[in-house]
């Protein structure tokens, strides 16, 4: 099937290293990608909460260099500035580029048994494209009249010329543009290469879950991505060309159009967005789970199905984001019972993780680690999403620091354990050194504590009624009262934040400096561990053909060890 | 962890008592979380509702944290067991399980059908008896309603209410920056709009929250009934000084309210300038 398309060997530099179309090194080019901005949304995240936790006091260290002209404090426009970046970078700049650029792109060929993705050149494109919009993006905060201050929502017309006259939203809807036009690229080449280079016996029930959670967000990727790409051209348009798509005639302004149609339209994808970031995950720990407790992944259909059903779901739940926004009665409780019934596939994966672990023989590696907090996470952010589900809590939650907490635990932090799970699982495969466990296990621990503490106190004061996107909760009176809860996450995230840094020296210091990875350090079978780390330019040498499940842990057939190659025949 | 053992394995079967005291430990086990957040709310939470339908989004509210606190102990459980009972050790082999039997299955399809049952339908139906009988079910003056405008800018609140006449856009309306005086026990009905951007009147103490948006009118009502001043937020991200959007409800039992009507609809009527524009907001209400 595969194995005719393929390039040459690159020799010159910049074709090796720069402007590659080899998958794996356009696979560590999107991990480095996303790294860096994960650590610049995180800086932003630090100082959003030094900001909460004492505003208007000076931010240590780098607050003079970033605002010259006050005291080295945050200022109200500045900090608007700071939480839209955090959303739009974390969101698409940081774990997009990692969960689904570096491991999509790492992943898919080397684990249905390709040489590479189908169209490379595409895949080229799809890296570069996402590099141009972080650049916009990043520029944008520097132009005059100021940066994107409309959230990472950018509602209009709040984000249109009247809430925000300055260039910086242009930008930054023009940097959005960019960077979906990146994932539709990826996506369509993560669904071609997966339906038409699968390497002989690969059948759809051999896949690897984590190319099932790959698929299902390719799938999203291409339907939903060129909505957002509409939103944003359509609101360039109303800022530089003076059209009123979003701009309704109110009493001091004129205008013919609506500004809840952004609001449909952002959702349309927002919702889907959700599960793009989550469903990798979840493949990837459906996977690792079953790998580190040497036991066949519970159900491997049923949850595929469930993963399937929740892709589905996800098109068709965006109204939840507005029972505030004013909708009629009958359409409000058609989206409240859709979105409930997620919890059921949702449920259904959670028993078929759980059931994996149940009597396993569990190695408590950091992957392993790091995909048990996903069901942690994933639990603590999944149960809390009926408060939002239900439109009565909802109206009185909505946009409170619940909210923060809930898609904080769901679609960050679980989207980000994947990433991390993914990160120490790959890494000997990708870069041929192994990580430290030990840095890894104390990354781990040093991460998941403070992160508790951090989304659980937020939702004690959303509860209370704490609004989100607030300067300044000290000006109201029941809010100054709950000002030391604002202290204690901030002291947690502090902690988080720094947990990070044991990542990035591990990540560094293993780079160059680990110890070299055998060809199957974890012991497990998919096809990828049975080339050498790194994998050679053409992966395979011959392609190989598949008999085997990729979850056959402890069969009874096996009898010196635990583990069979999915490129092996079990012993009859 | 030892009725755990047994109970997978299925080959020794407990006494009655037994179950019974694992059942009970279990139940203790499930409501310590709700009590230990009922308690984290009595210290943190919101102030009482002070209105007539506040106290139902509480109830709902501690019902659905009873019984997600319930779930994730579930989920809890199910992940420390196998974490301190299946570690991989010299000797110990894996339970081969690919979890696709018909019992498997069966076990999936009845645990989704209760997870349905318990967490969303019993949600769902109260919740949609809320949504009929209170958010959806906007009392007209017919049944007494103190009507209220709301209009939204960048950062104020604008109120205005008819005076004694009853009526809107009359001189002796009775406009209000950032301050509403409202009525004991009656509800009272807003229709908010914006000049400018989306913002959303949210009032904390009654539970209640809808988004301004320029261009439309949203409808949303409650019933205060303890007198007293309460704040207006503004929770929808509206630019520079968002949060310093707020206001202030008074609520005034009948006696005083009228007594205040009187007065203030009087101080309009002598500031009232035909010329003024923005002084002429009023729109048609439709029922």
């Amino acid at each position: 099937m595969s194995g005719d398309h393929i390039h040459a060997e690159p020799t010159g530099f910049l074709r090796k290293h720069v402007f590659s179309v080899d998958h794996k090194v356009i696979a560590r080019q999107f991990m480095w990608f996303g790294l860096v901005w994960l650590l610049v949304g995180g800086i932003m995240a630090m100082m959003i909460r030094w900001q909460l936790a004492h505003p208007g006091s000076p931010v240590p260290l780098i607050g003079k260099l970033l605002y010259p002209r006050g005291d080295g404090s945050v200022p109200p426009d500045g900090y608007n500035t700071l939480f839209t970046m955090h959303g739009t970078i974390m969101i698409f700049l940081g774990l997009t580029p990692l969960l689904i650029g570096a491991f999509g792109n790492f992943c898919i060929p080397l684990m249905i048994g390709a040489r590479d993705m189908i169209f490379p050149l595409l895949n080229m494109l799809s890296f570069w494209t996402v590099v141009l919009g972080g650049l916009v993006g990043f520029y944008s905060l520097f132009v005059p009249l100021g940066a994107a201050e409309g959230g990472w929502t950018a509602y209009p017309t709040l984000s249109s010329t009247i809430g925000t006259p300055g260039s910086g939203e242009t930008l930054w809807a023009i940097a959005v543009f960019l960077i979906g036009a990146s994932s539709i690229m990826g996506g369509i080449n993560y669904i071609t290469t997966i339906v038409r280079l699968r390497a002989p016996g690969m059948t759809w029930s051999k896949l690897p879950l984590t190319i099932w959670g790959m698929f299902f967000t390719a799938i999203l990727n291409v339907l939903f991505l060129p909505v957002i790409g509409s939103a944003m051209i359509l609101m360039v348009l109303d800022r530089s060309f003076g059209t009123s798509f979003y701009v309704p005639a109110t009493l001091n302004q004129s205008g013919g159009g609506d500004p809840i149609l952004y609001q449909h339209l952002f959702w349309i994808f927002g919702h889907p967005e959700v599960y793009i970031l989550i469903l990798p995950a979840w493949g990837i720990i459906s996977d690792l789970l079953s790998f580190f407790a040497r036991k066949p992944a519970f159900a491997y259909k049923v949850t595929v199905g469930a993963m399937g059903a929740v892709t589905v779901l996800s098109a068709v739940v965006y109204g939840h984001h507005m029972f505030t926004t004013g909708m009629t009665a009958m359409l409000g409780e058609s989206f409240m019972l859709l979105t409930m019934i997620i919890s059921v596939p949702g449920e259904i994966l959670f028993f078929n993780w759980l059931h994996t672990l149940w009597r396993g023989n569990l190695r408590f590696t950091t992957p392993m680690l790091f995909s048990m907090g996903v069901i942690f996470v994933f639990g603590l952010g999944g149960l809390t999403g009926i408060y939002l589900a239900t439109i009565s809590t909802d109206i009185y939650l909505h946009d409170t620091y619940f909210v923060v907490g809930h898609f904080h635990l769901t679609m960050a932090a679980s989207s980000l354990f994947g990433a991390f799970a993914a990160t120490y699982f790959w890494f000997p495969k990708m870069f041929g050194k192994m990580m430290s466990e030990k840095l890894g296990k104390l990354h781990f621990w040093a991460t998941i504590i403070p992160l508790t503490i951090v989304f659980c106190t937020m939702f004690i004061s959303g509860y209370a009624g704490m609004p989100r996107r607030y300067y300044n909760h000290t000006d109201v009176d029941y809010l100054r009262s709950l000002q030391h809860l604002n202290v204690i996450t901030s002291v947690a995230a502090f902690f988080l934040g720094g947990a990070q840094l044991i990542f990035a020296f591990n990540f560094i210091k293993s780079r160059w400096w680990g110890s070299k990875a055998s060809v199957n350090p974890w012991e497990v079978g998919t096809l990828e561990w049975t080339i050498p780390s790194p994998p050679p330019h053409h992966n395979y040498d011959t392609i190989p053909t598949v008999v085997t499940g990729p979850h056959e842990y402890s069969h009874p057939a096996l009898k010196d060890r635990d583990w069979i190659s999915q490129s092996e025949q079990l012993p009859t | 962890m030892n009725s755990l053992l047994i109970g997978c394995t299925g080959r020794s079967r407990l006494p009655a008592r037994a179950w019974l005291a694992t059942l009970t430990a279990l139940l203790a086990l499930a409501c310590a979380p709700s009590l230990a957040a009922q308690e984290l709310a009595d210290r943190w939470g919101p102030n009482a509702p002070a209105s007539a339908n506040g106290g139902r989004v509480d109830s709902l509210f501690w019902l659905i944290t009873t019984m997600i606190s319930v779930s994730f102990l579930i989920v809890l459980v199910m992940l420390i067991v196998p974490v301190l009972r299946d570690r991989a050790r010299p000797g110990h082999k894996a339970h081969y399980d690919e979890g696709s039997s018909l019992h498997d299955k069966r076990f999936t399809a009845i645990v989704s059908v209760i997870v349905f049952l318990v967490l969303d339908a019993s949600v769902l139906v109260m919740t949609m008896k809320d949504l009929r009988e209170v958010v959806w079910n906007i009392p007209n003056v017919e049944k007494g309603a103190y009507q209220v405008e709301v209009l939204a800018q960048q950062w104020a609140w604008n109120f205005r209410v008819t005076g004694e006449d009853g009526k809107f856009g009359t001189p002796d309306d009775i406009v209000t920056i950032n301050t509403l005086t409202l009525p004991m026990d009656r509800p009272a009905v807003f229709n908010v709009t914006s000049k400018d951007v989306i913002h959303s009147f949210f009032v904390p103490d009654m539970r209640v929250k809808r988004d301004a948006n320029p261009g439309a009118i949203n409808q949303v009502w409650f019933k205060p009934v303890v007198a007293g001043s309460y704040d207006i937020l503004c929770a929808e991200l509206c630019g520079y000084a968002h949060y310093q959007m707020h206001g202030t409800v008074n609520v005034l039992p009948a006696e005083a309210f009228k007594a205040w009507e009187k007065e203030a609809g009087a101080l309009a009527l002598t500031a009232y300038d035909s010329n003024d524009p923005e002084a002429l907001w009023a729109w048609e209400w439709k029922e």
